[in-house]
């Protein structure tokens, strides 16, 4: 199989590592070789974090450049920094509320490459629960909707969420996980309804 | 067997544990902190009893891992590539007296550099000390050459340095648990005075022993796969072929495996580069008209090759000569001499539009900060407000972040705050000039480095403010415990030594200990201390900054919440000279705020606020 390539970026503080590590764990459980690398000392002081994740038979374990088949983000400033991993007809999920991600510059470029992007405000569903400190579990949910390779299935990543988890934050990791998760599902539920009305309007559009 | 997702200094620990290691010594630094915590889990799984321990620094983890393989055991000794430098003196010698059980020396380097003051290039040391070294190319390699390194350290009497990178140690990889083959050794010395107190005349005897030593390795490395392999078939010449090793050698790999063109453009592999294996590369070399060399991160291979007329890399300006060789940049590289040789380049890479987009768009570069309720915030904002004219030499650690609070002029290397103080102090006391100088240093970088220094700057008279930030643990290279807490590496008991004695024993007469937190307190003991440096009969005045690290002794419960009153006149002092990360402006009200997600609830910034605008709830 081809290297499928994740990127997973945010600030220091904000579960980066946790998400690598949970995406990892799930992929070893369903069979399949993975490299990651991680950002550790100085630069986990509230700067950047970034994780590469590499599944299947690769040697390095860093993603060159208009590599990555996916981009995870935390934070949005981080999405754009690191939107040059993002190869052509690549998908981004990005921890915002705000109307303005993309930036008409990026969503330009997004279009031009083919890159899908969607936003998930995964720090406010974590708010809601009252597990801010969860949220990265939000977005791993909601991605784990969407996304539909084989070794990135919702139940391995719930499997590894509560193996991973220290005892006293295992029941709210897996409520923003779920919470998440729903929220992605639910909003593939709408666009296909949508999808299906919007093709019956149409007429024979659909088989 | 038993698959797991292993980091690459636990692949390291399990080499060790898998090759029978009984006696583990090192000092905590990024990339290789994490060797010694992943033995001390391993060999709990495993059932054995190697010996651990974080030594004070480098050399003395060398000098206690060298004598334990006197005895024929198996030793390993861990330590950033920094480290090495303080653990040279200890190398050298260590390389012409040779050893009994097997010595691994793991050093690790960073290019780039993510979290060290230098990009230095393990494998030139070793190449300086005349000691074999190993470049692994990913967690499964460096695992198998820390098995490989203790056999060849015992063929040959000599000790082996395993050199991984930061993207070796800080990799993870999913890795299969085997057998543990070694047998376990009791301890036993030989006396041999001639040898192990070997006098300058011996010294030259073992010296040609050595050099000896060395042709012979070369030799096995000549023919040492799978760390040292071609994929050349039959006796084709090629046109253009590439010299690599370590991780580079992996990113080559996955290039070239990419592009669909791993017959076209062989690949010499020198994971054992020294001694060089010079048969081995010049067979490869005569077989190409051209040869590109990319290596971490220096030019050990490229200097080997002597032929600079076929030899592409660093010497020749093809490839960058600092900064880490991440995929991309060796994805340009080869593209690039692909085209001046008339061959076809590698696929094109078009993110540089992304890249051109985002600089554009002026987004806030993210430094790194100190953490909300760092102590060391505290202690710095009361030095910089006591001593606003003062020279601030610091040192490695956390602390290095004081930087951005203007509370931090100098970094040199561990220690040197001590002694480049004393410098300071020295050279404006020639003119006749009383220049303040505050010194700042943590508790484990103390142990490490600071006593000889300070020795020094008492006995030849310096003075100077000395602050010992005490967060009672190595917080930066992830909380490993210091001699003052009794804790040692495998979390048995050990002896206490009390920071205090030791200042007082180095000849410093005044020193007091505070609560940073407490700004007060900690204002009042900078002015007793700077009397004390300006008194005629005075000296250095010792400060021992004492409150624990917040996110080493993580406290549960409720924390203490606190507010931003109408008092606040957004004068911004309090962002901009206390920087904490809790306190934020708010636009929309013209006002400071604190955010509660991030607040410890020290309360510290209550002090800071000039209008009194901060209170607890």
């Amino acid at each position: 199989m081809e290297v499928f390539n994740i990127v997973i970026c945010g600030l220091g503080g904000q579960g980066v590592l946790f998400m690598s590590r949970a995406l990892a764990g799930a992929t070893m459980l369903r069979g399949y070789s993975v490299i990651t690398a991680e950002t550790h000392g100085m630069a986990q002081r509230g700067g950047p974090v970034v994780s590469h994740l590499r599944i299947g038979h690769a040697k390095g374990s860093l993603i060159r450049t208009d590599c990555a088949q996916l981009l995870l983000a935390m934070d949005e400033g981080e999405a754009y920094k690191n939107a040059n991993f993002l190869t052509k007809k690549g998908h981004i999920y990005v921890n915002t509320s705000s109307r303005e991600f993309p930036v008409p510059e990026m969503q330009t470029y997004f279009s031009r490459q083919g890159i899908t992007y969607r936003k998930f405000p995964a720090l406010e569903v974590a708010r809601e629960l009252r597990a801010i400190k969860s949220a990265n579990l939000g977005l791993l949910g909601y991605c784990a909707a969407y996304a539909g390779e084989p070794f990135f299935d919702s139940e391995a990543l719930e499997q590894v969420v509560d193996r991973l988890s220290p005892a006293q934050f295992r029941e709210v990791n897996l409520g923003v996980f779920r919470a998440g998760l729903e929220k992605g599902l639910q909003e593939q539920k709408g666009q296909n309804t949508e999808r299906r009305r919007k093709g019956i309007m149409n007429n024979k559009r659909v088989r | 067997m038993n698959e797991d997702i292993v980091l690459g200094n636990g692949a390291i620990a399990l080499g060790a544990i898998e090759a029978g290691c009984e006696i583990v010594t090192g000092y905590p630094g990024t990339p290789s902190s994490e060797i010694i915590p992943e033995i001390v889990k391993l060999a709990k799984r495993f059932g054995r009893q190697p010996y651990v321990e974080w030594s004070t620094n480098e050399k003395v983890a060398l000098d206690t891992a060298f004598a334990a393989c006197l005895t024929g055991k198996r030793a390993l000794c861990c330590m950033k590539m920094v480290g090495l430098n303080v653990a040279a003196d200890s190398l050298m010698s260590s390389a012409y007296l040779g050893t009994i059980g097997g010595l691994v020396i793991v050093s690790c380097d960073d290019p780039g550099p993510q979290s060290s003051q230098t990009e230095q290039d393990t494998r030139l040391i070793a190449r300086a000390a005349k000691v074999p070294v190993l470049d692994p190319s990913d967690p499964q390699e460096a695992r198998e050459m820390v098995r490989y390194g203790f056999a060849l350290s015992e063929e040959f009497q000599v000790p082996v340095i395993l050199r991984p990178t930061t993207r070796v140690c800080h990799a993870r990889q999913s890795i299969s648990y085997g057998e543990i083959q070694h047998d376990f050794r009791r301890a036993l010395f030989k006396k041999n005075a001639q040898r192990w107190a070997a006098t300058p005349m011996y010294r030259l005897v073992q010296h040609g022993e050595l050099n000896r030593k060395l042709k012979r390795i070369a030799e096995k490395f000549d023919e040492a796969a799978p760390s040292n392999i071609h994929n050349m078939e039959g006796d084709e010449v090629y046109p253009f072929g590439i010299i690599t090793g370590g991780v580079p050698y992996a990113v080559v790999q996955d290039l070239l495996f990419e592009e669909g063109r791993q017959q076209e453009i062989p690949v010499l592999k020198l994971g054992a580069p020294y001694p060089f294996p010079e048969r081995l590369a010049v067979a490869f070399l005569n077989r190409c008209e051209k040869v590109l060399v990319i290596e971490d991160t220096d030019t050990l291979i490229e200097v080997a090759l002597r032929d600079r007329r076929k030899v592409y890399g660093r010497l020749s300006g093809h490839v960058p000569e600092q900064g880490e060789l991440v995929p991309e940049v060796i994805h340009q590289v080869m593209s690039n001499v692909l085209s001046e040789m008339g061959l076809r380049p590698l696929r094109e890479d078009t993110s540089w539009e992304a890249v051109e987009i985002v600089k554009r768009l002026d987004l806030p570069v993210r430094k790194p900060n100190l953490c909300p309720g760092c102590p060391h915030r505290a202690a710095f904002f009361a030095i910089k407000r006591m001593n606003p004219k003062a020279i601030f030499t610091s040192d490695i650690g956390c602390y290095t972040l004081g930087v951005n609070m203007g509370a931090v002029d100098t970094i040199l290397d561990m220690g040197a705050t001590i002694t480049m103080a004393a410098g300071f102090y020295h050279a404006f006391a020639q003119d006749g000039l009383q220049q303040p100088i505050v010194s700042t240093i943590g508790d484990s970088t103390f142990f490490h480095s600071g006593p000889a220094g300070l020795i020094n700057a008492v006995y030849n008279r310096a003075r100077f403010i000395l602050v010992i930030l005490d967060n009672l643990t190595t917080a930066m290279t992830g909380m490993q415990p210091t001699p003052a807490l009794g804790i040692r590496a495998d979390g048995s008991e050990g002896g206490r030594i009390s920071l205090e004695q030791v200042v007082t024993g180095c000849g410093v007469t005044c020193l007091e200990t505070v609560d940073p937190y407490n700004l007060q307190e900690m204002k009042s003991a900078l002015r007793r201390a700077k009397a004390h440096v300006t008194d005629p009969q005075g000296g250095i005045a010792a400060i021992i900054a004492r409150r624990p690290c917040l996110i080493a002794y993580r406290e549960e419960g409720d924390v203490r919440r606190f507010r931003v009153t109408d008092a606040c006149e957004d004068c911004s002092y309090c962002i901009e000279h206390f920087g904490c990360p809790a306190l934020i402006r708010d636009e929309e009200a013209g006002c400071a705020t604190i955010d509660d997600g991030l607040c410890s609830g020290c309360g510290v910034c209550v002090e800071v606020c000039p209008k009194k605008a901060i209170l607890e709830i």
